[in-house]
């Protein structure tokens, strides 16, 4: 091949792709960019199901029916919390709650973006529901009460899910059994810490995390008292500021591949 | 040849679009490079760009001037030294990998990936220079 032959190619391709991305940056592609994921998301949709039924052949039946059970209990038992709770502020007429139905959107999820099965994790989550469907940025995705995670992008197709163990992720939360309150952090690889929990706070292994809840005037945002985890280590020196506990999700991410956005509270 | 890039090129869109961040597209235009050395590469190398940037969220346009620039380097590269060998391969594959990944915003396992990348290029490289042989002789 002639030098010089393949320079030009190269030339003329690096001109148009730099054209094309400074295009798409500002803006000007966005109705073609969305034509191309709703054209594409099917077939997404289509090898992500595949892939996911895939890795979970040979697993154990058994084991996977015992997850689901305990997702179940433990949902019945933050719903029951949550009762408790309610029926406490009436009696004492503190306050009065008139929670408002939680309105979802059911998704697929057709991609996920930094994920490698058995290396690493997934840190996002692409799913088959856009703008068109109601989604917007900042809604909260769900599975059961289980929180999976933010919508951090969106076409008019499909969105994009930063999950909650994202190192980008951090929000308020609370702890169900000793009503401690903080920070929980993303930190890549699966893994979350609860941070910024003042030392008179007691913290209990396997107590749930729950949201805190920071849905704003736009109806966006986390609603109150979703499952984020369960504290599975806690760490705590008397000369630091604040206690510190890993906390593990409840869901494995890289076997979703239904979730639900809640696109009203 | 082109037909086999083509489907090559397909079925490693598909694999990087919903499964896994390795850059299989990548990997595969590297092999094919050093394989075929045909500028109908850049062709390839821009649309699949394309494609996959629509997929994965990404600004359009970002994945074809990465691809459209590793090849013309391993192109000029070529000039000086033999290229077609499976420490060159192993060398670009992580390189490559590593630099597409860190540029468009991975942060979780990018030297892990792209020691994985390394491997699967190798991998490729072997099949692709079998079935060259296996096609033209």
């Amino acid at each position: 091949m002639q030098k010089r032959n393949f320079t030009s190619y190269f030339l003329i391709f690096l001109v148009m792709s730099l054209i094309i991305f400074g295009a798409s940056k500002i803006g000007l592609l966005r109705p073609l960019d969305s034509l191309g994921k709703a054209i594409a998301s099917p077939f997404q949709a289509l090898t992500y199901g595949t892939f996911a039924k895939i890795t979970e052949f040979g697993s154990n039946s058994k084991l996977q029916e015992l997850k689901a059970q305990n997702l179940a209990l433990t949902q019945k038992l933050v719903d029951q919390s949550k009762l408790i709770a309610d029926n406490k502020a009436l009696r004492d007429q503190f306050q009065t709650q008139n929670p408002k139905s939680t309105n979802l959107i059911e998704a697929d999820v057709i991609g996920a973006p930094a994920f490698i099965p058995g290396i690493s994790v997934p840190e996002s989550l692409i799913l088959n529901r856009g703008e068109n469907d109601g989604v917007r940025i900042g809604q909260a995705v769900v599975y059961q009460d289980n929180l999976i995670g933010k919508i951090v992008g969106i076409s008019s197709f499909s969105a994009n899910v930063m999950l909650i163990t994202n190192s980008a992720s951090s929000f308020t939360v609370k702890t169900m059994a000793t009503q401690s309150q903080g920070v929980i952090k993303g930190q890549g690889g699966g893994e979350m810490i609860l941070d910024n929990v003042v030392l008179s706070d007691n913290l209990q292994t396997q107590d749930l995390v729950l949201t805190k809840g920071d849905v704003d005037t736009s109806n966006l945002g986390f609603p109150p008292d979703l499952v984020v985890g369960e504290i599975s280590a806690i760490s705590k020196n008397p000369s630091d500021l604040f206690q510190k506990a890993d906390v593990k999700s409840l869901i494995d991410f890289s076997k979703r591949t239904k979730v639900f956005v809640v696109v009203n509270y | 040849m082109k037909f086999l890039a083509f489907v090559f090129l397909i079925i490693a869109l598909i694999l990087e679009a919903s499964l896994t961040t390795i850059p299989f597209v990548l990997l595969v235009l590297l092999c094919l490079l050093v394989i075929v050395r045909e500028n109908w590469l850049f062709i390839f190398a821009f649309a699949f760009g394309l494609v996959l940037d629509l997929v994965t969220f990404k600004a359009l346009g970002a994945s074809s001037a990465f691809f459209v620039i590793l090849l013309f380097l391993v192109l000029l590269y070529q000039s000086k030294f033999e290229i077609a060998t499976n420490t060159f391969i192993f060398f670009v594959s992580f390189l490559g990998s590593f630099g597409y990944l860190s540029l468009l915003g991975y942060n979780n396992n990018i030297i892990s990936q792209a020691l994985v990348s390394s491997f699967i290029g190798l991998i490729l490289f072997k099949l692709l220079q079998r079935l060259k042989i296996h096609i033209y002789g």
